[in-house]
């Protein structure tokens, strides 16, 4: 038995001559919230397009619970729930017969519909037609429809594209939710790191087509350690000082840092550079956010 | 499946202009026909076709129709396949557990069963109308139901034609205009020769064998869908 929900092998798709996605080995466990991060133009569309067979990847393969998609790709796609970019949806027909639309080709039962729209909040609004809902609300109803088959994996699109502060935590706290109580497992693309951290158990991250970190939200967080600043009126002198008493400090020609933070270390190192008579100015914590490590790993072009 | 597809397809159009173009087109040609027919009820009922009036105005709403059909059916592929086009719901209907050749027949099927729609009202309307105009009841529903189901049925090929282009090009300004200068072609059709498609659904042919164009025309009809089909599967989808 394999214990990936969602396995890709090599995968990579030629787009317009060069590799759009290049080499792709994604691994999604049962039960992961999988944050599937990069900046924009990495590939994370074209990725999930072929997920869903929207896309014939050029090379690779697509397993989904173990099955190969080419070969049974409509087994699999009755229990994977999508929404792609943008929402879906038919602008002249009200919430309740666009997911009337999906669910004759789903065949569900009739009562999933206001289930569904339970879920996501929108029973209020159900009766009207969607053209005049809000970006907000039009991703809702995206997840509904994602949702209206009873999905055992969900695969989600940058979901709260456009959406404001708090419609994004909302979105936040209900793909939160989701695997807790319906026991769906999530593939989440996003090119904000802040945005899926607080959310995601693992983290896959994609820059230029290929995977360059690929591990659970811990270990990416073991990255993020803080380091100690200290600013002398010697750096140098000092540094060499507190080498020789065997302290663990680093000079880069213009600052003196510590790597290993312990209260104990700290003191030590302050207390022998009081006593070699160096002006102590600052001694700070430097914290390097996950969104620093973010765009450090995808080559500074990240986010903004 | 296919019956739950045509279902939801069904559902899409509904509180769509559609429906109204569905009985524009033959309310239009029979409307016309009522006009041609008033204005010169004299000429035309007491000479021209004097001895079979309802032969007479049955040949009139055909010649009518027929142009009105290639032009209807253009914009009806537009409009069919512009639901999904809008805001790009293919992706969201092809991530679907249903097969591509199911969703593009699908399309097919429904324009087809619109268009079928409109051809029976063609065929009701022009029955009232003769019935108003006097003609009696005596009415020749084998030539009727001929003159207006043989062109449906010869016709088909540029149904499957325009619901291929238009399900392909997210700008229908492309299909529209093919299917536009299609209809003008097939009204100086009977120039060419009995090969030319666009003639078919006159029904008119060397042999003066109505079938025959019906017969191309289903068999046509019917490689354009696969080559569409062929083209559908293999495409990817934005
Ligand atoms: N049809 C195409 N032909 C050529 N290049 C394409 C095509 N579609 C996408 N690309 C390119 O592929 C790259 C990846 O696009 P993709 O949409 O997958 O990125 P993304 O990671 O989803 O970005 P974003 O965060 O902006 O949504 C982009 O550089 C894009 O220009
Ligand atoms: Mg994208």
């Amino acid at each position: 038995m394999n214990e990936w929900i969602l396995e890709t092998n090599g995968l990579s798709k030629q787009l317009g001559g060069r590799a759009v996605v290049n080499q792709l080995n994604l691994q999604v466990k049962q039960g992961d919230i999988y944050g599937f991060l990069g900046p924009n133009g990495a590939g994370k569309t074209t990725t999930i397009r072929m997920l869903l067979g929207l896309a014939k990847p050029s090379v690779g393969s697509i397993r989904i619970f173990g099955k190969d998609l080419r070969k049974e790709r409509l087994s699999i796609l009755r229990k994977v729930g999508s929404l792609v970019e943008y929402p879906s949806y038919y602008g002249h027909l009200n919430a309740i017969d666009n997911l009337e639309t999906v669910r004759r080709l789903l065949d569900v039962p009739r009562s999933r519909i206001s289930e569904v729209l339970e879920i996501v909040r929108l029973t209020k609004d159900a009766k009207r037609a969607v053209k005049g809902y809000s970006l907000g609300m039009k991703q809702r109803l995206g997840i509904a429809t994602a949702l209206l088959g009873q999905p055992d994996l969900l695969i989600l699109d940058e979901p709260t594209n456009g959406l404001d502060p708090a419609g994004i935590q909302e979105i936040r706290e209900l793909i939160k939710s989701m695997p807790r109580e319906h026991g769906v497992t999530i593939l989440i693309s996003s090119h904000l790191l802040a945005e899926i951290e607080q959310m995601a158990t693992r983290v896959g991250i994609i820059t230029k087509g290929q995977m360059i970190f690929q591990d659970s939200i811990e270990a990416l967080r073991r990255q993020a350690k803080p380091t100690i600043r200290i600013s002398v009126s010697r750096p140098e002198e000092a540094w060499r000082m507190l080498l020789a008493k065997g302290l663990p400090v680093d000079w880069d020609q213009t600052r003196l840092t510590v790597g290993e933070v312990s209260d104990r270390t700290v003191a030590s190192i302050v207390a022998a550079l009081v006593q070699q008579d160096h002006d102590v100015y600052r001694v700070e914590e430097e914290r390097v956010s996950l969104e620093d490590i973010f765009l450090e790993i995808t080559g500074g072009e990240g986010s903004l | 499946m296919s019956l739950r597809i045509l279902s939801a397809e069904l559902l899409k159009i509904r509180r769509k202009f559609i429906w109204f173009l569905i009985f524009l087109g033959p309310i239009g040609v029979v409307g016309l026909q009522a006009v041609n027919f008033g204005l010169r009820y004299d000429y035309l009922v007491g000479k021209v076709y004097r001895d079979d009036l309802w032969g007479g105005l049955i040949e009139n709403v055909t010649i009518l129709m027929v142009p009105t059909l290639f032009i209807g059916l253009a914009i009806l592929a537009s409009m069919v396949a512009g639901i999904e086009h809008q805001t790009n719901s293919w992706k969201q209907t092809l991530a679907l557990p249903v097969t591509r050749t199911q969703v593009f027949t699908g399309k097919f099927l429904l324009n087809l069963l619109l268009l079928l729609v409109s051809t029976t009202l063609v065929a009701a309307g022009t029955i009232v109308l003769g019935i108003v105009l006097g003609f009696g009841t005596g009415i020749p529903y084998g030539v009727l139901l001929k003159a207006c189901y043989y062109p449906f049925l010869a016709i088909v090929p540029f149904i499957a034609l325009q619901n291929w282009l238009s399900v392909t090009f997210q700008n229908q300004a492309f299909p529209l205009t093919v299917g536009i200068a299609g209809m003008v072609v097939s009204m100086f059709s009977i120039r060419f020769g009995d090969w030319f498609p666009w003639k078919w659904p006159y029904l008119i042919n060397a042999a003066k064998e109505p079938l025959y164009s019906v017969a191309c025309g289903l068999a046509f009809g019917l490689v354009v869908l696969a080559a569409g089909l062929a083209h559908f599967v293999r495409k990817d989808v934005k």
